[in-house]
């Protein structure tokens, strides 16, 4: 190759060398900007309008945010997404965790089936589990009744103050219910799938502490509070912080539950569902937005609490 | 890396764009064909589709070169595609039909902005409003307009199983109002084991019935919300005693394989039954046939209506159709026509609007699933009676408030019984219209 061949390759390979990173992520970049960047700036601005649909508006200011906080449906959603999240915290992590735990002894037989069992809820998908739970609650014929009435009769007989499951209890009609029979649906299908985070920390565990911790003389409790928790920390707090996001943005399991709707009393009522039918059946994408911002904002201080309480912006050497 | 195969990134990646090789080819040797219908039409009913269907040939004949491409889409997408449709100038369909509940929410915003075509003046040189039952062009007009053709008129009857009626001494001929009616079901009720009268405390469908039934509403002609007017609160009290409380007749237990179960085991008696009823329970419950009649509805008062309404469905023409008077033609064709309108009704059970064709002899037929009762003609005599429902773009959401009222107002009876109940009904349906007057007053589209 002649030397100007070789400057003018020279040249192209640098202009190359310095384009590529771009390049590379330019398709990203552009999506990102199309679907992600721009309709979430495209909902902040549409919510400081009154709309009827896109092509109705009329400018607001916060009047939406205004309305909102005075809004007794939105409070209704807020508090039962709330309580729904704390169960599927309080409840679930736990159960995870704990089933992550026994199946991650090595004198467990057949632990691998087990972890397939318990994991598949997750394959099957919300609506399909949602439309399933629907049928497992139905009242005077379905399974969860007869299986609780024929427990409960006859324990009732010997045992006076446990109460009778009657055939006819309503789960998805009665507005006490509702939120059980959701949380019930919501363990059977993410204790599962949270185990298996849990699963993959402890076996992240160095095995050398616990030899240490047995040598110190600690028991199984003060080994789990010592050396597992620690251990964990970090996996705990995301799985922590994604089930309480994932919990405020339960949408599927309680429409497919109840018909499409919030469900007796709005016991059903979730703030994604409101939200929903706010922009989708009401037509107000101005206020459905308000709310969607309203929820991200709530979510980001929560998640930026559970990372203060559980030590997550410490470093692990400190 | 498998080295035989050679490809730098691995036998996976190999496999992936094989398949997104293939599946393109594929798709380029396939392509969608463009559409070729001069008119398309949705449905969301699977009866509606097949009449359809087959009513097509004749209108095709007798528009030489046209064609017409009927589609069945399910309920809900019709109404969230076809929103969105509106809402993003994309193609729509020239002809929709629409359920009523979701009818109003397109009639939101400026009339010009309506994605449907007025059809006010069409109907009225063609006849139709004098024509048809003109309470079925309520639900589908907004500030004095009509954007649909009422489909159907949906009086309301009481289905029961007549074997087990009878066999318990019932005679239903002596049944004519609510009060003689709740008397016998006070009677014959079993608590847990037979209910008289199919009737949610958990949902308003019935509730509303029964509120049209006394004259009553959600809304006003005007589209004011009025649910808890004297008529709204009368009903609310009349109906709560009958779903809670130790005197309770009406039971529920949701639809489908249950309703089945429960209507074959004798759990509900009584149900209240539109005409597009009659042939669900024929397909859902076909073990019952000929064990099940149809009685008016109880009236209010002695010498009252005894009909009301539930559930309806309006073909409308979109905007932005390129052959609006085509698609009007084809309108005419399938809800003008006696002779199409009688063949539909005995597949679908439904009377159409369309008062003339009552008097085809389809509808005068014995049915043997209904004991041989003449369907078509006792639901075609109820229908002049059918009640008005007038619309507004907040029916969906006035229901959920008029449900959470009957929640609140059972739940209440429930523990505490008739003690102070109507201050509590009163103030219960007072707050909850005062929610939905206040999500509507901050439209400023209305």
């Amino acid at each position: 190759m002649s030397a100007p061949q070789r400057t003018r390759a020279d040249r192209w390979f640098r202009v190359q060398h310095r384009a590529a990173p771009y390049l590379f992520v330019a398709p990203f970049v552009l999506l990102f900007l199309t679907f992600g960047l721009w309709p979430i700036v495209k909902s902040l601005s549409l919510s400081m309008y009154a709309t009827s649909g896109p092509k109705d508006q009329v400018f607001v200011g916060a009047a939406n945010f205004r309305f909102l906080l005075g809004d007794p449906d939105f409070r209704v959603a807020a508090a039962n997404t709330a309580v729904f999240a704390f169960w599927s915290v309080f409840v679930q992590l736990p159960l995870a965790l704990g089933l992550a735990l026994l199946l991650s002894r090595s004198w467990l037989r057949g632990r691998e089936f087990l972890r397939l069992v318990f994991f598949s809820p997750n394959l099957l998908g919300q609506v399909f589990v949602g439309v399933l739970f629907s049928v497992l609650f139905v009242p005077q014929y379905g399974l969860l009744n007869n299986a609780l009435h024929g427990l409960t009769e006859p324990l009732h007989r010997y045992l006076s103050f446990i109460p009778v499951v009657e055939l006819d209890t309503k789960w998805l009609a009665n507005p006490a219910l509702v939120m059980p029979a959701l949380v019930l649906t919501s363990l059977w299908m993410y204790v599962g799938f949270n185990m298996i985070y849990f699963l993959a920390a402890l076996q992240a565990v160095d095995q050398d502490l616990y030899e240490a911790a047995t040598v110190d003389g600690a028991n199984g409790l003060q080994q789990f509070i010592a050396v597992t928790l620690p251990g964990i920390r970090p996996v705990a707090v995301f799985v922590l912080i994604t089930s309480t996001i994932g919990s405020f943005q339960l949408f599927e399991l309680p429409y497919i539950m109840l018909g499409n709707g919030p469900g007796p009393n709005k016991a059903g009522l979730t703030i994604v569902m409101y939200l929903y039918q706010m922009g989708f059946v009401t037509g107000d994408l101005g206020y459905a937005s308000a709310v969607g911002w309203t929820l991200a904002l709530g979510l980001l201080v929560i998640s930026l609490a559970q990372m203060r309480i559980t030590g997550a912006f410490r470093s692990n050497t400190e | 890396m498998n080295r035989s195969i050679g490809f730098p990134y691995g036998t996976a990646a190999l496999l992936v764009l094989a398949l997104a090789l293939a599946s393109g080819v594929w798709l380029a040797a396939h392509p969608v064909r463009s559409a070729t219908a001069d008119l398309t039409m949705w449905t969301f009913a699977n009866t509606h589709y097949n009449a359809y269907k087959a009513a097509v040939p004749s209108f095709e004949k007798a528009h030489p070169g046209v064609h017409v491409d009927v589609q069945l889409v399910s309920g809900t997408a019709v109404t969230s595609r076809l929103q969105a449709a509106f809402w993003a100038d994309l193609d729509v369909p020239d002809m929709v039909e629409v359920e009523i509940s979701s009818a109003a929410a397109f009639f939101r915003g400026p009339l010009e902005h309506v994605g449907f075509l007025d059809l006010t003046d069409r109907i009225h040189r063609a006849g139709l409003w004098d024509g048809m039952v003109q309470a079925r062009f309520a639900p589908y007009t907004s500030r004095g307009r009509i954007f649909g053709l009422p489909h159907d008129v949906h009086p309301v009857q009481l289905a029961y199983r007549r074997d087990i009626v009878e066999r318990l001494g019932v005679d239903v001929d002596k049944i004519e109002t609510w009060d003689d009616f709740v008397a016998v079901g006070r009677r014959i009720t079993v608590p847990n084991k037979r209910y008289m009268l199919e009737m949610p405390d958990t949902e308003a469908s019935r509730l509303e019935m029964c509120l049209f039934q006394r004259g009553g509403g959600y809304f006003d002609k005007e589209g004011r919300c009025r649910f808890d007017d004297e008529v709204g609160v009368q009903t609310m009290l009349w109906y709560v005693p009958l779903v809670a409380g130790p005197r309770r007749i009406g039971g529920d237990l949701g639809g489908g394989q249950i309703l089945t179960k429960a209507i074959e085991d004798g759990y509900l008696l009584f149900l209240a039954a539109p005409d597009w009823r009659t042939m669900s329970f024929e397909m859902d419950v076909p073990r019952v046939s000929g064990k099940m009649a149809l009685m008016p509805l109880p009236a209010v008062k002695r010498g009252g209506p005894r009909t009301s309404t539930w559930g309806g469905t309006m073909l409308a023409i979109t905007r932005r159709s390129p052959h609006p008077e085509l698609a009007w033609e084809f309108a005419k064709h399938l809800y003008l026509n006696p002779a199409e309108l009688a063949e539909r009704f005995r597949g679908t059970n439904i009377i159409p609007a369309l008062r003339s064709a009552w008097r085809q002899p389809a509808f005068s037929e014995p049915r043997p699933y209904w004991s041989n009762q003449r369907l078509g003609d006792s639901y075609a005599l109820l229908a002049p009676q059918t009640p008005y429902q007038y619309a507004s773009p907040f029916v969906s959401t006035a229901k959920g408030k008029l449900s959470e009222a009957l929640v609140a107002c059972v739940q209440r009876y429930r523990t505490r019984g008739p003690d102070g109940f109507e201050p509590f009904v009163r103030r219960q349906l007072r707050g909850s219209a005062g929610e939905l007057r206040r999500l509507m007053s901050r439209s400023p589209f209305l």
